[in-house]
This record gives structure tokens, sequence and C-alpha cells, in this order.
């Protein structure tokens, strides 16, 4: 049950913060729309990790090394959820100094404004 | 901004409504394992003969993903590089930067003064212990930038040498990158922290290489942070 | 060897060292990028040689000592070194092409290129999905950075709306990643199981990762945002963008493609193809540079995507057809994009300042010829093969539309390439930055490099070892020579060639090569008249007449293929040339790359897939009447008729032939027209009367001759221009020798046979003495000359002797032709072709009449009192033709006679008995030197009564007959010669309307205008691109659900 409400408020979370970003022209509600949208995928991929009844995969006095794997939960997601959370972050700090660039030009944060090139 | 229920919206709604289908559809057809599949059972079983490391995965995000998360702190490396050079380009008119602030504050400047050696200790205690316990490199750069987080707040006008901070992140990128081709050489490939030995499993110097890089990635990472928090600071024009 | 796993390491710690500079340490830090990219390079090159060569084996790197999946691994096999050597090299030539920015930047911009060429290689090599992951966002990230070397403000705004895309695309790969580890237990590319596509579990993981990766291709429509970027980055960049992270995109998908099983290829292919063929549309209407370069990029890209859904009957042959794509695609593309950097302007016609340095113009046609996949290059053998595949598989619809995107593309590559070479230079030319010169350079040698690697790895001949190839690409070299030098080259070229090979040619060859080869060095005389060093004539001809060479010796398809392209190539450039020539020039290509397509589809139907494919197996094909045998025919058929300009398909050659320059009509006329008949020949000659739909197709073609012939003559005479009445006269020929192959009996093919001899000879020595007057009065419109028969005598003669011959009338070859002409109507029985046909002889003689009348008889033009003769070079060939002309009509049977046994070998019969000069048939008998006799006595006697009556005639000037004292309003109105055959024009006029133009043209202007109406769904709004590619999503989603359900 755990893994299934956690999976569905990540997708729940991709989903509002994608229709944020769809939305709202506002290049910085855009953004944080991205960012709430990044961490639903990161809820998403911790709960894929997820397994009942089982413990956080250190080895220590509670999880001798022997029975390691009948006692731990998937350490991989949980490794790939960082590397997910950092290169979100490397992009959202990225897209922030767009945006400021960006205002610098035009002096507006509206996307609907930046379209000189088309076509 | 009004919040008006615009045609965009309405598509973009139906579009989501559709891509909530796709989201749906794997949602309900997901079963968690009962037993761990067999790259992780693969991690539980030999990470502590192989690595050495308490915390798997400490162990698979620094080994056997090494060269993940080199290419994660190259994502950072990056971000600080081109978030100097977007906002290099468009400086805030001269002599404006940072001077419309108000001051910070007694209360504020009393207390960075105070709480900086022990946030920056902190630090340091989380990525030294990566791989014994929950924490690692990222965590603990990330907390390192947060107290130069705090002393940009207390004294904004206050430069800090932006040279020390990236000689700090490239020495730290390098030796990362030479600990990487020592594994090669000495042990079983790029990043194999078995260059060191592995120690007694649970002990501070133990497991090897990780929490040398876990160390180096936390400098690196703490340097990264603190010069994209600069380079945003500087921006401020208001 | 170095372990690939130093590319990943140098990059990185490069980019890292780079740091610890100073700020104003830039150059050292250049030179650091530079070593770091250089070694890349080469560690990446090392391994493409030893994979290819088979000195090392594909090796798996791995990390962290352990085996994969638990750890993650690298690959390096033949197609990943050689991808990452063009990523390496493309960042390497980037960086110096980028030094002036990268010096204004400093350090860390050269730190994100690094970044951005080691993510692009790691992409290439990885075997992990999630380490993928990682080099694609870092990927983005360094574009964002990358993009704003540009000196272009809107260039911010692309790299957002880039960054907005980005975060979409991560997302969909991010679950699609989770969900795919969650069902194969492995992030290793190698242990995802091939899944049936399906949309639940595994299947919708899967479905996810591809579409996030194809959504890294750009694929059309949801690509505005690349678009901008395109248009917007620097050149140097986009070049990078292009062709580098387009090339490793491609490959991650691949991989993935390759791990998901056969059952989605299917999107591939039709995602690919929608890409190729939108962006090839949209491109239509582009008209900035940088734009329709993105286009092509985006198309090309797609081009390979579908190429990559055929991968499961392309077996081993895989990676030579998509690296061959993919690879000639990156350097084309990468070396437009350097060259967009030295044009100021972003207009396509500003490229017209290229013509300031010829090797540029080169350049230029090497890159497009790439593009488009023309020999010699990569693109084109893998086209070749790709084909055959696709014909072996049955996959006949993959296999039309992409002919069809190619020939789009081809349609806006050359319609700019054309704007280059003919537009006016608007501004002032400051001259060429030569470092940026010398990297488009590096791409053009790149370029002409792998065309031959591919040449040598193709199963087919190499072209570029080909001599005649060789000798038209030597002229390349020897452009510096004076005109004169090269013209002795040129000859001495052609006919060491034809002496050296006649021996082994049997009697149809012969005829063709002495018309091609022979022939061509008669005309090249003419071109002694050019001073100077006239650069660019020599390499297309000497390519065009190298075509033809081979034309004429090709055993297998493939090489006759390859001879048409090349002649086809050679012609364009020629025909460019004209001073008026670049629609005609356009419109050339066109059809006749329509043409090539069709012959392609043709012989790739007809091989089944098998190769090599003797051009002798047609006739096995006939014989075993296969069902695809009349499709052989049609399509090929079709290719040859674009070519012999039959009504239907010949707009682009009235144009064409008139616009050319004085010494290439005749070539383009004479001679290249020929190869459709040629062509036209051997498909006859192999297999005969095939059926369709219970029509006879020798009937049809019997029918298009006639209608060629006639209407072509029609419209000839309604011309007011000299060489666009002779331009048409064309036409109408090639329709009678169309007319006389498909009557399919022994006469008929004699005829056929007698005009490639004849029309060589008279439509030359006509264009060359119309050419001659023009060179003199500086006019082509008949009613402005007039009189001139005193003062260019030579000129004259040759017009009146070619006249006579072409007319048909006694005593030159012409009327030999009509009287074997007769002789095969009347073995035939299709009557009513037949009237066309014979109506079609006095309409030739209303328009050649008026060549003769016009331009020599009459009222002298007083700006014309001083002409001279015409120049003495274009007289000599002219006179040796007269004498030819008049020796053919003695002695027809001196060429004749053994072509007649030769063809009675195919028809078993001897319809015509050759004794001494005199020719019998079953209906009547033609003594060529009793008839000059006879016509002889009777020229002389109308000539001595003419001149008796002459010194009684009264002169009038030519003016004199003014409206009533108005002055009218175009006085070309009141000259008798203009619109000479008005009366006609009421009667017949409605025959000669622009139908078949007005045709075409409703084709070219409706996708235009859907181009035109499709762009404006690019608004511009990052925003409304992000939900283009949502909709792109879900639609696909929605479609496949379908498709596999």
């Amino acid at each position: 049950m755990l893994p299934t409400i956690a999976m569905a408020t990540g997708f729940a979370l991709i989903l509002m913060g994608l229709y944020g970003a769809l939305t709202h022209r506002n290049i910085l509600r855009m953004i944080l729309g991205f960012t709430i949208a990044s961490t639903g995928v990161n809820v998403v991929l911790v709960s894929v990790g997820y397994m009942p009844g089982r413990t956080a995969p250190i080895m220590d006095s509670a999880v001798p090394v022997a029975d390691a794997a009948a006692r731990v939960i998937d350490p991989v997601p949980q490794a790939l959820v960082l590397t997910a959370i950092v290169i979100g972050l490397g992009v959202t700090a990225l897209m922030l100094a767009y945006a400021y660039r960006l205002f610098r030009i035009r002096h507006s944060l509206d996307i609907s404004k930046f379209t000189e090139l088309k076509w | 901004m009004t919040t008006k229920f615009t045609t965009r919206s309405f598509v973009a709604l139906v579009l989501l409504a559709l891509l909530g289908v796709a989201f749906w559809t794997l949602a309900a057809g997901y079963t968690p394992d009962a037993e761990l599949n067999r790259t992780a059972a693969y991690y539980a079983e030999n990470t502590a003969r192989e690595t050495g490391a308490q915390n798997i995965v400490t162990a698979i995000i620094v080994t056997y993903r090494g060269l993940d998360t080199l290419g994660e702190v190259t994502v950072l490396f990056l971000t600080a590089a081109i978030v100097a050079l977007v906002l290099g380009q468009s400086k805030a008119p001269r002599g404006g930067s940072g001077s419309g602030f108000l001051p910070s504050g007694e209360l504020l400047q009393t207390g960075t003064k105070m709480l900086l050696p022990i946030i920056m200790l902190f630090g340091a205690y989380v990525f030294v212990n990566g791989h014994l316990t929950p924490g690692g490199g990222f965590q603990g750069g990330a907390i390192l930038a947060s107290g130069i987080l705090l002393l940009l707040l207390a004294e904004p006008k206050r430069r800090f040498g932006h040279a020390l901070i990236s000689r700090v992140e490239s020495v730290s990128g390098l030796v990362y990158v030479l600990i990487g081709i020592a594994g090669i050489v000495l042990a079983g490939g790029f990043l194999d922290n078995r260059i060191l030995p592995l120690g007694t499993f649970g002990a501070l110097l133990s497991a090897g290489a990780i929490p040398l890089i876990y160390t180096l990635i936390g400098l690196k990472v703490g340097a990264e942070f603190s010069s994209i928090l600069e380079s945003l600071e500087e921006t401020e024009d208001a | 060897m170095v372990s690939a796993i130093f590319i990943i390491a140098a990059g990185l710690g490069a980019a890292f060292l780079l740091g610890l500079l100073k700020e104003d340490q830039k150059a050292s830090a250049f030179a650091i990028t530079v070593a770091a990219l250089g070694f890349m390079s080469w560690v990446a090159y090392d391994w493409a040689v030893a994979l290819t060569t088979g000195r090392a084996a594909p090796v798996d790197i791995l990390t962290a000592g352990a085996e994969p999946p638990f750890a993650i691994n690298l690959r390096m096999g033949v197609a990943e070194a050689w991808l990452a050597t063009v990523i390496g090299v493309t960042g390497l030539v980037s960086a110096f092409y980028l030094r002036p920015a990268l010096m204004r930047l400093g350090r860390r911009a050269m730190a994100v290129l690094l970044v951005m060429t080691m993510a692009l290689t790691g992409l290439v090599l990885t075997r992990d999905i999630f380490n993928l992951f990682v080099f694609f966002e870092l990927v983005v990230i360094a574009t964002g950075g990358l993009v704003l070397l540009s000196d272009d403000e809107r260039a911010v705004a692309a790299g957002f709306k880039y960054l907005v895309v980005s975060q979409i695309i991560s997302l969909l790969l991010l679950i699609g990643i989770i969900f795919t580890y969650h069902a194969n237990g492995s992030l290793n590319i190698d242990d995802i199981a091939a899944t049936p596509m399906m949309f639940t579990g595994a299947g919708l993981a899967i479905f996810l990762v591809l579409i996030a990766l194809m959504l890294e291709l750009k694929p059309f429509p949801a690509n505005g945002w690349a678009l901008d970027i395109y248009e917007a980055a620097h050149p140097g960049f986009a070049a990078i963008f292009s062709a580098a992270s387009g090339t490793a995109a491609l490959y991650a998908a691949d991989k993935i493609f390759a791990a998901a099983g056969p059952d989605w290829l299917p999107l591939a292919t039709v995602l690919g193809l929608l890409s190729f063929l939108g962006s090839g549309v949209l491109a239509l209407k582009q008209t900035n540079d940088r734009r329709l370069l993105g286009y092509s990029s985006i198309g090309q890209i797609g081009f390979v995507l579908a190429v990559v859904g055929q991968r499961d009957i392309l077996g081993e042959s895989y990676l030579y057809i998509a690296g061959g794509i993919l690879i000639t695609h990156a350097v084309a593309k990468a070396g437009l994009y350097w060259l967009s950097g030295l044009v100021k302007g972003r207009g396509l016609d500003d490229w017209a300042v290229l013509r300031a340095n010829p090797l540029l113009v080169f350049a230029f046609a090497s890159f497009v010829a790439m593009l488009v996949g023309l020999p010699p290059f990569p693109g084109f053998y893998a086209k070749w093969d790709l084909m055959h595949a696709l014909a072996g598989s049955d996959r006949l619809v993959v296999l039309g539309l992409i002919l069809l995107g190619a020939l789009i593309e081809a349609g806006y590559m050359f319609r700019w390439f054309g704007y280059a070479l003919k537009r006016e230079v608007r501004e002032a030319f400051p001259g060429f930055a030569t470092d940026k010169t010398a990297v488009v350079l590096v791409a053009l040698a790149a370029g002409w490099a792998l065309g031959f690697v591919w040449g040598a790895a193709s199963a087919n001949p190499n072209l570029l070892t080909a001599l005649p190839i060789l000798f038209a690409l030597a002229f390349l070299v020897l452009e510096p020579l004076p005109a004169w030098a090269k013209n002795i080259l040129a000859i001495a070229g052609l006919v060491g060639w034809f002496v050296w090979r006649y021996p082994g040619y049997d009697p149809l060859q012969m005829i063709f090569a002495v018309v091609m080869i022979l022939g061509g060095a008669v005309i090249l005389l003419a071109s002694f008249y050019e001073k100077g060093r006239r650069i660019g004539f020599y390499p297309p001809t000497m390519l065009m007449y190298a075509g033809l060479a081979l034309l004429i010796e090709a055993q297998t398809s493939f090489e006759f293929f390859a001879a048409w392209e090349v002649l086809t190539i050679g012609s364009y450039f020629l025909i460019l040339r004209g001073r008026m020539g670049e629609p005609h020039a356009l419109s050339y290509i066109l059809f006749s790359l329509g043409g090539a397509f069709a012959i392609l589809a043709g012989f790739a139907v007809a091989s089944m897939g098998v190769q090599p494919f003797a051009l002798d197996n047609l006739k096995a094909l006939a014989e075993a009447a296969v069902p695809s045998a009349p499709w052989v025919f049609v399509l090929l058929a079709v290719g040859f008729m674009t070519k012999t300009a039959s009504i239907g398909l010949h707009i682009w050659l009235p144009g064409a032939h008139a616009e050319a320059e004085t010494d290439v009509s005749p070539m383009v006329s004479g001679i290249l027209l020929k190869a459709g008949l040629f062509g036209l020949f051997i498909l006859l000659m192999n297999m005969g009367h095939q059926h369709l739909w219970g029509v006879d197709l020798t009937e049809v073609l019997v029918w298009i001759g006639a209608l060629s012939a006639f209407l072509g003559a029609l419209m000839a005479i309604f011309q007011e221009d000299a060489k666009r009445l002779l331009a048409y006269s064309s036409i109408s020929q090639l329709g009678y020798a169309l007319f006389g192959l498909a009557l399919m009996n022994h006469v008929g093919w004699l005829l056929a046979m007698m005009f490639v001899i004849n029309h060589y000879i008279y439509k030359s020595m006509l264009f060359l003495a119309v050419g001659g007057v023009y060179k003199r009065t500086h006019t082509k419109l008949m009613y402005k000359m007039g009189g001139l028969i005193t003062l260019m005598p030579f000129t004259f003669v040759s017009v009146l002797v070619g006249i006579i011959a072409m007319s048909g009338v006694p005593p030159l070859s012409g009327f030999g032709g009509r009287w074997l002409f007769y002789n095969a109507i009347m073995a035939s029985d299709l009557r009513l072709p037949m009237v066309l046909i014979f109506m079609s002889g006095p309409i030739a003689f209303l328009y050649l009449f008026r060549l003769i009348h016009t331009i020599f008889l009459g009222q002298l033009k007083d700006e014309h009192r001083r002409l001279k003769e015409a120049p003495f070079w274009l007289v000599v060939p002219q006179m040796i033709f007269v004498l030819a002309l008049l020796a053919f009509a003695v002695l027809p049977g001196m060429a004749l006679q053994k072509v007649d046994g030769y063809i009675g070998s195919f028809f078993g019969d001897e319809p015509l008995i050759w004794s001494g000069r005199a020719i019998t048939s079953t209906f009547g008998h033609w003594n060529p030197v009793a008839i000059m006799g006879v016509i002889g006595v009777v020229f002389v006697t109308v000539l001595a009564l003419l001149l008796w009556m002459n010194h009684n005639a009264q002169k009038v000037k030519q003016f004199n007959i003014v409206f009533s004292a108005e002055r009218p309003f175009k006085p070309q109105t009141t000259h008798f010669a203009w619109n000479f055959f008005a009366p006609y024009r009421k009667a017949m006029g409605f025959l000669v309307m622009p139908l078949v133009t007005t045709f075409w043209g409703a084709i070219t202007d409706s996708l235009h205008s859907t181009a035109d109406f499709t762009r404006r769904f690019y608004t511009g709004n990052g925003q409304t691109y992000a939900v283009q590619v949502l909709f792109f999503v879900v639609a696909t989603y929605l479609i496949a659900m379908g498709g596999a359900s």
C-alpha cells in the first residue's frame, strides 16, 4: 500500500508541476512548476525501490552482513535518486540564471514576449 | 497574474490527463518485488566484501556507479561555470552590486560567527562518514555551502575569493579524476576504490578510497554551490 | 591502444584543470582545451582504424572493478569508435572555429566545450541506461552554456526554450528508466529484454525511454525549440549541435531500439519518415540560412531514424548504411554551418559572397551533394544498398517515401546553391577569415576522404577509382591553368579514352561512344573561343563526359546508376553556368533526380535486393514474367524519359538549353539527351513488350513519342528566341527517336539509331551557329535580326545545311531518317500516332524556315551593319559538322550497316537490303547518291532562275508599316517576323497551352503553401513548444497503442 501511495503522490506532483509549467506565463513560475515536477519524479524513483517490511540498506549492528540480502530494501533507486536530485538542481540553477538574463534583456518575465525566433 | 481558465489551460489539462492515464497504467501494473532483484541482491551480498562500505547506497554511488557520480559532480561544475558565464555577461550596473542592501543586523552577524564553524564541521562530518552512515559528499557539500550562504546573508557586501573557491573546485575535481585513473592502474578499473586497503569493516578509515572520494566530492560540491550562490548574489541590483 | 575511458577522463580532467588557471591566461587555457580535444579525437580515431582493419577486437571497458550490470561499463566497437571520432573531431575543429568567442568568454566557456564533447562521447560509449541519462543531462546543460557563445541576443531565449523542453524529456526518461529497471532488474542496456510493443508494465516503460530519446532527436513537429537554437546559436556551436549532438543522440536511441526488439522498430520508421518529409516541406519556405540548415538537420536525422527502423532487414550492412548516412550528414552539416559563419547576411542569397573564393563554392557544392546522397559520397552507396534491402523485403512504401524526402531536400538545397552561384553580391566583400576557411576545408577534405572509404568498403566498384571520374576531378586541381590549355587536355582526354576503349564496343555502344565521346571532343573545339581561365567550366564538363563514358560501358545496375548520377551532376553545374540559368538548372536537377530515383527504385525492385544485378538480368526478369516486371519497366522508362524530355517531363528543357552558354547548349542538347535514349535502348532491348492491366507499355511509349514529336514541334514554331526554338525542337526530335524505338521493329530501331547521330550533328551545329550569331548581335530574339547572310556566310551555310538535314527533305541524311521512318511506320499497325508523327514533319519545316528567313534573309538592322563572321573557333566545329552531314548523307551505310546487322540479331529479320550505296526495303528503294545528284540539278536550276529574276526586285524597308501614323506601343509588333505564325496560333494555340507547366507548378505551389501554413505552428513561444512536445508524446502513445492492440 505504502509504495502505491508514494508513487501516486509522485505522479500527481509531476502532473501538477507540469500543469503549472504549461499554463503560467511567468518564467519563474514555470521554473517552479518544473521543480515540483522533478520532485514528483524523485518520489516515484524512490517508491519503486521500496519493499514492505524491510529496512535501510546500511549494514550495521541491526543488519548483519550475512542476511543483508533478506533485510534491506533495493538500494539502487536510492543511489539513482541522489543523482537525479543533483542534476535537477543543476538544471534549475541554470534556468534561474537564464531567467535573470532574459529579464535584463526585456525587463519582463513573460515567456510569450520572447518569440522573435519562430517559423 | 490572473488565473483565468484559457484554451491553453484546457489543452494542457487534456494532455496531462492523457499522460496521467499512462502513469496510471504504470502505477497500476506495479507490484513491489518480494525479493531483491539480481542487481540489488548482488550489492547486498558483495558490498561489504568488495568495497568495505557499510552503507550500500554509498558503495553504489561512489564505486559501482562511480561514473554516474563523476558525471553528477560535473553537472554541478558545469552549472557553476555556466551560471557564472550567463551572469557575467550581463552584470548589474557598476557599483550597484550589493550596495542596495540594508545592513543585515547584529543578530545575524553574531549568529553567523557562532554557527559557521559548527556548520562547516558538521558538513565535514557528514561527508567523511558517508560510507558508514546515511550521508555523504553531496549532503556534506550542501551543508558547507549553506554555511557560505549564511555568510553571504550576514555580510552581503563582502566578496570571498572567487579564486580560492575555484581552486578548491578544480583541485578536488582533478584529484577525483586521477583517483579514478589510479583505479585502472592499481585495481580493477576506473574508479575502483580498492586502490587503498579496505581496512576494518565499520571503521572511519576503511572502504578503500571511498572516504577520500567523498571528501573530495564534499569539497567540490561545497565549492560549486558556493560559487553558484555567489554568482546569483552578485546579480542583486534591486 | 589507449583505453576509451581516457577520452572521458581527459575531457573531465582538462575541464577541471582549466579552473586552476588565472582568468587572464586565456592562451594557455585554449592550448589545454585543444590538446585535450586532440587527445580525445586521436584515441577515438586510433580505435576506429584498429577496429575497422581488424587489428583490434571490440572491447567492454569495465569500471569499478565489477562486472556489468553491477557496475557501469562502456563499449568500444566499430560504430562507437567512428562516432566518437566524429564527435571528437567536430569538437576539436569547432574549438578552432570558436576561438574568438572562447577567448572572449574565457576558460569557463572552454571547460563547457570540453565537457560537451566528453559527454557526447560518453553517450555513445555507455552501456548503462541511467548513465545514458547522466550524459544526456550533461549535454543539455552544456548546450545551455554554449548557446551563449552567440553574439545574437535572441540566443538566450532559444536556450531557455531548450531547457524547458529538456525538463520534460528528462522527466519522461527518468520514469521510463526506473520502471525499466524494475522490470528487468538491471540498468544495463544489454539486459533489457526484447519487449513486445505493448502499453503496460515493461512495454510502457520502454516506450517512455524511447519517446524521450526520440524527442532528443528533435522530431517534426515537436521541434520548434531546436530550430530556434539552430538559428540563433553561434555557427560553430550549431555545427556541434547538429553534427555531434545529433549523431550521439541518434546512436543512443539506436542502442535502446536494438535492445527493445523488432516490435518497436515501426515506431522509429514512422516517426523518422514523418520528420524527414515534414521538415523537408517546411524547409521550402525558409529564408534564413541557419534555420534552413536546422530543418535539414532534423530531416536527415529523421532519415537515419527511419533507417534504424529497418535494422531488422539490413543485417550486416546496417552499420554501413546507417553509418554512411549519419557520418555524411555530420560532416556536411558541420561544414555548412561553418560556412555560414563566413557569410555575413542571413538570407539565402547572401551566400553569393562565396563566389569570391572558388574553393568555398566547391565546398558548398560538395556539402550539398553529400546531403542529397549523390556520388561519390557515402550517402550515395548507403542509399543504394538501403533501397535494395527495402525492395528485397517488399517495404516499397518506405522506399518511396525516403526517395520523396530526398527529392524535397534536393529541391531546397539546390535552389539555395543556385542563389549562391547566380545572385548578385549585395554588399562590399571584406574577405574571408583564414582560420574559418581552413576549418571549412577540413570538413571538405573529410567528406571526400569518407567518400573514398565508403567506396572502398562497398561491394560495388569505388567511384573514386574510376579513371574518367578521376580525370574530371583532376581539372579541379588544374583550374589555375588558362582555358586553352585545359581545353587541349580535355579534348585529348576524350579522344584518348575513345581510342583506348572502342575496340571492345559492340555497334550500339560504338554509335553512342562516337556521339558522346568523340562528339564531345568536336564541340569542345568551340570552347577555344573562351579566354581567361574559365573557372568552374572544365570540372563539371568533364564530369558529365565521365558519366557518359561510364554509362556506355556499364554492365551492372550499380555502374549504370552511378554513371547516370555523375553525368547528371556534371550537366547540372554546366547548365547553372548559363546567364539566366538559375531557375532552369533547378528544374533540370529536380526532374533529373526525380528520374534518377525512379531508376534507382526500378533497379532495386528488379534486383529483388540481390546485388550485383547485371543489366542483362532485366531480360530474365521479363522472360520469367515476374509480376513486378511491368512496374520495373514503368519506373525505368519514366526515369529515362526525364532525360529525353518527353512530353510531360519536358518543362526543364527549353530554359536549360536556351540559357546555357554557347558551347554548352550543344553539349546538353546534342549529347546529354542521348543518355536517355541509351537507357531506353537498354530497357527495350532487354525487357521488350511489357503489359500492365492489359496495356502494352511500348504502345504507351509510342504515343508519348508521337505526342512529344508533334507538340514539341508545335511549341517550337511560336518561339521568338532562336535558342528556345531549337530547344523545343529537341523535344520533338527526341520524340521521333522514342517513337521509333517503341515501335519495337527493326527499322524503327535503325531509325532511332540514325536519329542519335543526326540529331547530334545538326542540333550541335545549329546551336553553335545561333550561339555565334548571339555572340555578335547580343540578342537571341529573331525579329531583332535580319539580313546577316552577307556578314556571316559560314554561319549561314551551316544553318542552311542543318535545316535541310533536320527537316527531312532530300538530299541530306534527314531524308534518310524520314525514309526509314516511313518504312518503320508501315511495318507497324499503330496508325493514329503515325498521323501525328506525319504531321510534325511539315511543322518542323515551319519553324526551321524561320531560322533562315528571319535571321539571315531580309533587311539588315542598322546596329548590325558592322558585324563580323562568328568567332573562328565557333565556326570550326560547324564546318566539321557540315562535312559530316554531307558524308553521312551520301554514305549512311558506313555507320548503319553494322548496326543494322546488330539489330537484326535481336529481331531475327533483315528487312533492309544493302547493295553498294543503295538500300532496299519492302516498301521502296533509296539510293542516297542518286538522290543527291537529282537534288543538285534541281537546286542549281532554281537558283539560276532566281538570280535571273532578281535584277528587277524592289527593295523595301522593314519598319515602314506603321499603323496610321500612330507610334506603336511595342515597336516589335510592327516587324513582320514577330509572331510570325499568328494565324497558326489562332488555329492550334490551344494545343500548346502550358498545361504541363501548370501541373508541375501547382504541385510545387501547393507544397509551398502547405509549408507556409504549417510553419505558423512554430509560434516562438517556449511554453507552446512544451505543450507541443507533450502533445507529440501523447499522440504517439495513443496511436502506437492503437497500433499495438
